[in-house]
């Protein structure tokens, strides 16, 4: 696991195990596990169903604890930090876009985006103006006010990286994020962040079944019962 | 923004939360309606004043008082004034137009009584015809009675030997400061009823049904009643002195067990309703979960993921609330019409609706903070993995 052209090191997990324990049994997903991915960098993570790949994004996205080793994400330990800690690191450098977008169906594209803009010292006319151009930049500002029962999956996904980046994240975690899309959708949905990674210098990690999704990566992983099958280049 | 996804939140099932909100609604107006019946059972005693004794009939109420007895009270040392009360017992037109009349003599009950106000008509009058009346504001406006009408009472207990009613003058128009009494007795000189009987005009029993005494300034009335009581001793009629406020109680204790019955109805109503609204909670807190769960993602910490489940239950209940105390409110005026002499004390104090408010809120909290609580614990992973 090495960088190849970034200079800081964003993701360094080092000897990281995660297990559970199912009907008495103890299940390793992650077994001892060394990564890094160096600040710009869009990597994929890919797996068969059942390898902890989405463990794997849920550590580094602070979601989850590991049973041992060290996660350090964006200059912090994070098994230092307590529950309060880790949402307010959460909501300052990393933006995640879920397979089932996970918007708030009661709320319009706007409020949805918004909600990050809730933890930073922000005007509500300033949350309003980061988010719209949120959904301008994903090509969704007159979808504003639209709910997302109102909105093609293609459009949810934007809406959901939109709130990914509105807060001007260091990381953007994608999981499964072309999952529930068809194919145009998917292929607009990679140019996006492959977009957000070039552009705006985010680095971008995607957890996908989908090769031709990772094929859109820089660096692509593999992942196999819980350890790397293989780390090269991306297509 | 959060009290936007509080509001939406409650308003995704419109129906379910239309529903809850009316059950709440309906159960806090019974709450409020309920609990004024019983502080209105009680109002009597509560506003009763420590200066005014009643003398009765050791035996019964309904064994009246000689007359001779009026004089001996007067000499009691500490004793200001004495009224006689009498009730008539008759009624209106029907049977079942029911209200008060009880015989006075008029100027020591109205000089006992400072809580009896005339809004209307002429208080000398009163004073000084015979067969002139006072009306509570209620009687007057349930049948229209104007200060110069006259009212004509058929007899029961005492009856014109010629069978005609008893006609009363309305010479005025009471409302009362605090309710010591009701507003809806009619009033009328003692001395009438006691002449028409001496003369032959009337039947009925001689006498006066009670009499009431009003104490000089710093007098202790227990010392007076046992005195009084001591006084009677021998006869011709035993008397039982109490306080106007055990007096009061009587009538309460009459009615048996209802103010124990109303409340727990009231206690059930309440019991019925918590749940119902706990059970709408927890199906909101599961349906959310996804959702809370996305919120922890995104950084929001789990006390603010606890608010907004809680802050759903409370205004929930505070609508639901508002609108019972509401209707309460505005209909407690229509409410004690009907409910008429049965309770002529139900008012809807601000104390019942304080109440209803804490009630409406401690209901809100209650029902919100068990799936606040669940939601609080939740773990993002564990939403997305089981709420997917």
């Amino acid at each position: 696991m090495s960088s190849t052209t970034a200079t800081r090191t964003v993701v360094d997990l080092k000897d990281v195990t995660r297990a559970y324990s199912r009907g008495g049994e103890r299940l390793v997903v992650l077994d001892a596990l060394d990564f890094n991915i160096d600040e710009g960098e869009r990597v994929a993570i890919m797996g068969p169903s059942g390898s902890g790949k989405t463990t794997l994004l849920n550590l580094i996205g602070g979601l989850d604890k590991p049973e041992s080793g060290s996660v350090r994400v964006a200059g912090e330990e994070l098994m230092d930090l307590t529950p309060p800690e880790l949402a307010r690191w959460r909501a300052g450098n990393v933006g995640i876009v879920f397979q089932g977008f996970n918007l708030i169906p009661v709320l319009s594209a706007q409020e949805n985006v918004e909600l990050p803009l809730l933890l930073a010292p922000l005007s509500r006319s300033e949350r309003r103006a980061h988010a719209a151009h949120a959904l301008e930049l994903v090509g969704l500002a007159d979808r504003a006010s639209h709910r997302p029962g109102q909105l093609s999956g293609g459009q949810e996904q934007r809406v959901a990286i939109a709130r990914a980046i509105v807060s001007d994240p260091t990381l953007i975690l994608a999981d499964e994020p072309t999952g529930d899309l068809d194919r145009a959708s998917a292929d607009s949905v990679m140019a996006l962040l492959a977009r957000l990674n070039e552009e705006l210098g985010k680095t971008v990690i995607i957890v996908t079944h989908d090769p031709l999704a990772a094929a859109s990566a820089q660096r692509s992983v593999h992942l196999d019962k819980g350890r790397w099958k293989s780390d090269g280049e991306g297509a | 923004m959060p009290i936007r996804l509080i509001f939406r939140n409650l308003v995704r099932h419109k129906l379910r939360t239309a529903l809850t909100v009316g059950s709440l609604a309906i159960a806090v107006f019974l709450l409020c309606v309920l609990r004024a019946l019983v502080v209105s059972l009680d109002a009597g005693v509560r506003n009763s004043t420590s200066d005014r004794l009643i003398v009765q009939s050791a035996v019964s109420l309904f064994v009246n008082l000689p007359a001779s007895y009026v004089g001996k009270l007067k000499a009691v040392e500490g004793v200001d004034s004495v009224a006689r009360l009498q009730w008539f017992g008759g009624y209106y037109q029907d049977p079942s137009s029911f209200f008060g009349q009880f015989g006075v003599d008029p100027e020591k009950f109205l000089g006992m009584y400072p809580e009896f106000k005339i809004v209307e008509g002429s208080r000398e009058r009163f004073l000084t015809e015979r067969t002139a009346c006072i009306i509570g504001r209620q009687t007057a406006d349930r049948y229209g009675f104007k200060v110069g009408d006259t009212v004509p009472i058929i007899g029961t207990i005492f009856q014109r030997l010629d069978g005609s009613p008893w006609e009363f003058q309305v010479a005025g128009i009471y409302e009362l400061e605090s309710i010591v009494w009701d507003e809806t007795t009619i009033f009328f000189p003692f001395e009438y009823l006691e002449e028409s009987l001496k003369g032959g005009a009337a039947s009925g029993p001689p006498g006066s049904g009670v009499i009431y005494i009003h104490l000089a300034e710093g007098v202790n009335p227990v010392n007076i009643a046992a005195e009084v009581d001591g006084l009677f001793e021998n006869g011709p009629q035993r008397v039982q002195t109490t306080t106007e406020a055990e007096f009061n109680a009587q009538f309460v204790s009459m009615v048996g067990n209802i103010p124990f019955f109303v409340t727990t109805i009231g206690g059930g109503v309440l019991a019925a309703i918590l749940l119902a609204v706990i059970n709408t909670m927890l199906l909101a807190g599961r349906e959310q979960r996804h959702d809370m769960g996305v919120l922890k993602a995104l950084g929001f910490s789990d006390w603010a993921v606890f608010g907004v489940m809680l802050g759903q239950g409370v205004l929930l209940c505070v609508v639901g609330g508002g609108l019972g105390i509401g209707l309460a409110q505005l209909s407690s005026p229509e409410i004690a019409k009907l409910l008429g002499t049965m309770f002529p004390g139900f008012e809807m104090t601000s104390e019942i609706l304080t109440n209803a408010c804490t009630l409406s809120l401690g209901i809100g909290l209650l029902s919100g903070a068990l799936p606040a609580a669940a939601t609080r614990k939740l773990l993002a992973v564990d939403a997305f993995r089981r709420g997917a």
